[in-house]
């Protein structure tokens, strides 16, 4: 269930990753080996500027068993919040 | 059948197997194991006096320049390393084809990543097990 973009700007994530140099499926992989820094029920955010990875991270999310709260768009680039479920 | 995908690489063309690191980047990240089986110009491609050297493109020969800039300006690392790091953070095999390895005269030691040759047999018995199966 994605949350609102005002839950979403409160979030505090514990780990922020930027993978805005990156290009698909850079920040898929950026996403994989920072979740291994977060906390079970922790929030990883991750910064892409790649246009695939606003798909590309719910599946992802999905796929290895985390749960996609949401994307906020910011000039340029978005910002995809998981929280980390095991 | 698992979460797999296998790959048979045929081609040592730099720009099929960069197609081939981004799907096997995006599967490593997706916990899909990848296994990746070498044959002829694909097991060529690997020896590590060849591998970061190639320059060889199936279409578009002429723009090589202008790919190999486009990715520079995209930050898309080579094919090789993207596999590398694929290798790193998901369950990625590499095989070369006993036959090919036997035409270049190389053994494991002489390729780049490659863990295991393998006969043409078993890695039939692999595709069998995977739900996703590429030739390049």
């Amino acid at each position: 269930m994605s949350l609102s973009e005002e839950e979403l700007r409160g979030l505090k994530p514990d780990k922020t990753v930027d993978a805005r140099g990156t290009s698909c499926p850079g920040p898929l992989l950026a996403a994989k080996r920072a979740i291994a820094d977060v906390p079970i029920n922790g929030i990883l955010e991750v910064l892409s500027s790649d246009p695939g990875t606003k798909r590309d991270l719910p599946l992802w999310a999905k796929k290895v068993g985390h749960e996609f709260l949401g994307t906020l768009e910011e000039p340029g680039y978005f910002r995809v919040f998981v929280r980390r479920k095991r | 059948m698992t979460d797999k995908m296998c790959i048979t690489v045929a081609t040592g063309s730099v720009d099929r197997l960069t197609g081939m690191a981004v799907l096997v980047s995006a599967a490593a990240a997706m916990d899909v194991e990848v296994e990746i089986f070498l044959q002829l110009w694909g097991v060529y491609a690997f020896k590590k006096d060849v591998i970061n050297k190639n320059m060889n493109l199936i279409e578009f020969k002429e723009l090589g320049p202008q790919v190999v800039e486009g990715m520079k300006r995209a930050n898309i690392p080579p094919w090789f390393e993207m596999l590398k790091q694929a290798k790193e953070v998901g369950k990625v095999k590499i095989y070369a084809c006993s036959a090919a390895s036997k035409i270049w005269d190389v053994k494991l030691e002489d390729l780049e990543m490659v863990d295991e040759v393998m006969g043409a047999g078993e890695w039939l018995d692999k595709m069998k097990e995977a739900k996703i199966n590429l030739f390049i």
